[in-house]
């Protein structure tokens, strides 16, 4: 970012006017220089959901942007209210978890990721209050909810930033990281390529350099200051009491920073989430924390924590990698790119779980492969330079797939199937178009596709005032592709996909079961077994075909010997599992999901026999 | 049920000549069978079932008789799913291929955990290795000639049928590969070794089964499958006339080409570590085109398609008279093909070092170029491209697309074989020569035994030759 935007600015942005008459972070100001900041006692608390300590180990969950699903006020804008009015549709659809990226106030540079107040709500998007009714609601219906908190960085319009800038000696003036020179921490690499040169900018006000991984307009938090942590921890505790279900924490890996590193993963950042944990796990049962730290599994496996405890850093992690060798997968019509990053990615502790995931509000993002397979990936999927963002490619998944209904099955089967909890993006359940002609990653956050009616439904404004133009192209246009029609069809993509969760849902080891890959000689087909014995027997086997054509296989089940694979969709019946390869056929991109029925001993007649 | 072993294996003898002919690793299919005769037989467990161990010779009428390792089962009640195993009736019990019974074949792997020696017959597993004597086993699909019984999921026993003398260089190369840690070998777990005279012979060869392993044939037919089915979209549309690109099909196979040259290197480099180098003579070099320029004679007198082409193919050979720079002779695969490789999750892996079967085993032990390997992985690039049915494709596009798609993927795996060994292509003289004497043999095969495929190598040698 220019430095001269900065310079603009002045003390009296301590309070953003846009927050007035609503509570916010510095309204008042203590005697020691201390902002007042709203506490949650202030506010109703949500009742929480129903107790399962491990809920989010077989949840299906929903990332779902606030401004883009529904608009309760007709101001062109979705709102928390917006949501809470969609809640029912949600429940039916089978999601057992939200995720809001974050609704925090903000002067809206990053999505929102440019936080300026951790306990105020963006206006456009309601209140504290309307949150915490939506937190209600949810929880009435099974549903949890939980958001991104950026812990690593705040906009440079947080009060904090203002008073650290403007007061180097007050009690804010050592909460970012400041420097006369801008030579430090050299080996940290630039994150945002396409728009940073550096990860120092000249703050004039304070005549200091600011350290920053990302955007410029983000300046990092200094952890080495225990005050910043103990903040932090505080606005976990603000959420957390309101009944907050848990928190994606964005960008984990660069809390800390040190000389002579590359600045990610540092054993004081893991300290620190030991930290988050201990206050999570002590004073807030069934809360979870999802990592986001765009990592190599092996090291992601890290910010699981101690696996002697069955994990004391976060609950979740994404599993960055896997994302885009399912696209490789397929193309390829080879299973070895899945197989590969499988079989590299280490046991997690017993308490933890994978977030796995096709799209979501970001590019696709490919940072987790090697330079051949990013040309290929772009070669494969972008076909026009406007589709690429960063180090990614910023498409929904039915355009990335040609929109071929076939292999959006197969893909959702995967991600269904796959070890991980699943996470689906807003609109994919109904196959969802993008707009590249949109900038920055707004393609792929158009408002949802409710009707056939104005604006898609979802907004009753006037179509110029939208926060962004539905998507209107004849395949993809929400007079073609919207939930009303959709799920009115027996055969639509979203009963379809609601079918597949209610199946997920019976059946535990999808959630909660071994992953074990079944050899076979085609490399075209992806077969695995999913196995959970802690509670009875379930038995699991997905067997995927990656080409385009019919293919056969062969898979040694004898292992079940005499069992009886039950297809899970439709309930039929396979012939039983002999002493021989057990020989299926799948069409272009098909696939099965099997319940083996296993053989139940004679227990009577063993009675008799004594 | 008395009788020893040999007595048994004796009687039946008229039986085994029935049986053996219907048996796909019995090599003299073509020559009636005089007599079957025991050369010697051994009791490896039980009464009933009984599990007999036999090696026997069979006269064809031959100065030479072909010897074959049995495995035969003896019940008295053979149950229904060893029907199809009967082999004999020997007074009131059946004698029945015993590979086919999980009961008997289990004493086998039984033996190697204790490495015992029955009678001559050494069971051994290799230094460090434990078995699991739970697994059953069951025989593999059809195999030309031996036969592989895979243990659970987790071992895979190869029992050599037609016994050469002297040790099988499967079992050789795999020993001296494990002793430098080579990685792209399935690991060698045991063995069955004994004597027939004066010479060593291998009986078996246990390995680890790669479970999740896939061919290098079926995944680069699924690649070139990839690209047509694309060039079939692009011809319904007018106008066009050029075929694909294979580097812009999304079923691309380079970079598996690239590790897959990159494995074969190491594997070459490996067994030079493990058994030497030397540099061939010029008399050696001599030898060698002179091989070749026989083989070509023999196939231009049978293939009258050959010979427009027989005068170069002359004169590529006895470049090889000429070759100056020094040609590296070690021990190499011999018989390598994208169906001698297998995709596991991680690596390459190469499998079955018996080398070319029909040549007899002094040849296939000695030290050659590792260019020869080199060239029939590249040949076997051409027929992979070429194999995948036509359909309604317009020919010439389809044979662009095939070229297209063959040469990519040559060029990338002698480029991932650089990244380890010598350039192949430096040596472009050599590598030729083995190629075309590949593309000959080709010939000469599909000529006698699948004339639609004739095209395949004829245009490789127009090709090489131009």
């Amino acid at each position: 970012m220019p430095s001269d935007d900065l310079r603009a600015q002045t003390l009296d942005h301590q309070s953003p006017s846009d927050l007035e008459g609503i509570p916010h972070t510095g309204e008042a100001v203590r005697s020691d220089g201390h902002l007042v900041e709203p506490q949650a006692k202030d506010f109703e608390h949500a009742k929480a959901a129903p107790r399962d300590p491990y809920w989010y180990k077989h949840a299906v969950f929903y990332e779902v942007l606030v401004r883009a699903f529904h608009d309760s006020d007709c101001n062109g804008t979705g709102d928390l209210t917006g949501l809470t009015q969609k809640l029912d549709y949600l429940q039916w659809l089978g999601v057992d978890c939200l995720w809001l990226p974050p609704f925090y106030a903000s002067p809206l540079r990053d999505g929102g990721y440019d936080i300026s107040d951790y306990r105020a709500v963006l206006p456009e998007f309601g209140t504290v209050e309307d949150f915490v009714v939506l937190l209600d609601e949810a929880h009435k219906r099974g549903i949890r909810v939980i958001t991104d908190l950026v812990m690593n960085h705040t906009s440079d319009q947080h009060p904090w930033f203002q008073e650290s800038r403007r007061d180097p000696d007050g009690p804010y003036g050592d909460y970012y990281v400041w420097s006369d020179k801008d030579t430090g921490y050299a080996d940290a690499r630039i994150i945002f390529v396409d728009t940073e040169g550096s990860n120092w900018t000249y703050d004039p006000v304070r005549g200091q350099f600011y350290w920053h991984r990302f955007f410029s307009h983000q300046p990092d938090l200094n952890y080495e200051n225990p005050a910043v942590g103990d903040a932090m921890i505080d606005v976990l505790r603000f959420w957390l009491d309101l009944g907050i279900d848990g928190f994606r924490l964005d960008a984990v890996p660069y809390l800390f920073e040190q000389e002579g590193t590359n600045c990610e993963n540092l054993p004081r950042t893991h300290e620190f989430l030991k930290r988050c944990r201990k206050v999570v796990d002590d004073e807030y049962p069934d809360r979870v924390l999802l990592a986001e730290a765009n990592q190599w599994p092996a090291d992601v496996v890290e910010y699981f924590g101690d696996a002697a405890v069955g994990g004391d850093e976060a609950h979740m992690a994404f599993h960055f990698p896997l994302m885009p060798r399912i696209f490789m997968a397929v193309r390829r019509e080879s299973r070895f790119p899945i197989s590969e990053i499988l079989a590299q990615t280490p046991t997690i502790p017993s308490g933890c779980q994978w977030g796995i995931f096709l799209r979501n509000h970001d590019e696709l993002t490919l940072e987790m492969v090697t330079d051949e397979e990013r040309d290929y990936m772009y070669s494969e999927y972008v076909k026009d330079p406007r589709m690429r963002a960063n180090i990614g490619i910023r498409r929904r998944l039915a355009p990335l797939l040609d929109n071929d209904r076939n292999q959006l099955e197969l893909f959702t089967a995967l991600l269904l199937s796959l070890p991980g909890s699943p996470v689906l993006y807003y609109g994919d359940e109904i196959g969802m178009g993008d707009n590249i002609w949109l900038g920055d990653r707004d393609s792929v956050r158009t408002p949802m596709q409710w009707t056939p009616d104005r604006n898609a439904g979802f907004s009753r404004c006037d179509p110029g005032r939208i926060y962004l133009p539905v998507i209107m192209d004849p395949v993809y246009g929400y007079q073609a592709v919207n939930v009303e029609a959709q799920s009115t069809s027996s055969q639509s993509l979203l009963n379809w996909t609601r079918r597949m969760i209610q199946v997920r849902r019976e059946h535990p080891a999808f959630g909660l079961g071994d992953f074990t890959e079944l050899g076979c000689s085609n490399p075209s087909v992806l077969a695995y077994l999913r196995k959970y014995t802690d509670d009875g027997n379930d038995l699991v086997i997905c067997v995927n075909n990656m080409s385009r054509f019919p293919q056969p296989v062969e898979l040694d089940l004898s292992e079940y010997q005499d069992g009886v694979p039950v297809e899970l969709t439709g309930g039929v019946r396979f012939p039983p599992i002999g002493e021989l390869p057990y020989l299926l056929t799948l069409p272009g991109h098909g696939f099965y999901w099997f319940n083996i029925e296993l053989p139940t001993p004679d227990v009577t007649r063993d009675q008799y026999r004594c | 049920m008395t009788n020893t072993a040999a007595d048994l294996i004796a009687d039946i003898s008229d039986s085994l000549a029935a049986v053996l002919p219907e048996q796909r690793w019995f090599a003299g299919k073509d020559r009636p069978i005089r007599a079957v005769l025991p050369v010697r037989a051994t009791d490896l467990a039980g009464s009933d079932p009984r599990l007999i161990h036999a090696v026997v010779e069979v006269d064809q009428g031959e100065s030479y008789r072909d010897r074959y390792q049995l495995m035969l089962g003896v019940r008295s009640d053979l149950p229904e799913f060893l029907g199809h195993a009967w082999v004999a009736a020997c007074g009131d019990h059946a004698v029945y291929q015993a590979v086919h019974d999980p009961e008997l074949t289990a004493v086998l792997l039984d033996l190697m955990a204790r490495g015992v020696e029955v009678d001559g017959l050494g069971f051994a597993t290799e230094p460090g290795v434990t078995l699991d004597t739970e697994q059953r086993s069951r025989p593999v699909g059809a195999e030309q000639s031996n036969t592989s019984l895979v243990y659970g999921q987790t071992y895979i026993l190869k029992l050599f049928r037609k016994l050469a003398a002297g040790r099988s260089p499967d079992l050789e190369l795999h020993r001296a590969l494990t002793a430098v840690g080579c990685k792209h070998i399935a690991a060698l777990l045991g063995s069955i070794e004994g004597a027939l005279g004066a010479d060593p012979v291998t009986y078996g060869m246990m390995s680890e089964f790669l479970r999740s392993a896939a061919e290098g044939w079926a995944m680069a037919t699924a690649s070139v499958r990839d690209l047509l089915a694309d060039n079939q979209v692009i011809e319904g549309a007018p106008g066009h006339a050029q075929p694909n690109d294979p580097a812009d099909a999304g079923g691309d196979f380079a970079s598996e080409a690239r590790r897959l040259g990159h494995a074969v290197a190491t594997v070459h480099t490996d067994l030079a570590t493990a058994l030497g180098v030397s540099v061939a003579s010029r008399g050696y070099l001599d030898a060698l085109a002179a091989g070749m320029q026989r083989r070509l004679h023999r196939v231009v007198s049978q293939v009258a398609e050959l010979a427009p082409h027989a005068d170069v193919l002359r004169a590529a050979f006895d470049e090889v008279r000429d070759v100056d720079a020094p040609v590296p002779l070690q021990r190499i695969h011999g018989d390598l093909h994208l169906g001698q490789v297998l995709r596991t999750v991680s690596r390459w892996v190469l499998i079955d070092f018996e080398g070319e079967p029909m040549i007899p085993l002094a040849d296939r032990i000695a030290p050659a170029s590792a260019l020869r390997d080199v060239a029939g992985m590249l040949r076997s690039f051409d027929y992979a491209a070429h194999h995948v049915p036509l359909g309604d494709a317009d020919p010439e596009i389809h044979a662009a697309a095939a070229l297209a798609w063959t040469t990519r993927n040559q060029e990338a795996f002698c480029d991932g074989y650089a990244q380890v060994a010598a350039d192949p292509r430096k040596d472009a003289a050599l590598l030729r020569a083995f190629e075309l004497d590949k593309a000959i043999y080709e010939v000469s095969y599909e000529h006698a035994n699948r004339p639609a495929w004739l095209p395949i190598p004829l245009a490789a040698v127009a090709r090489l030759t131009s």
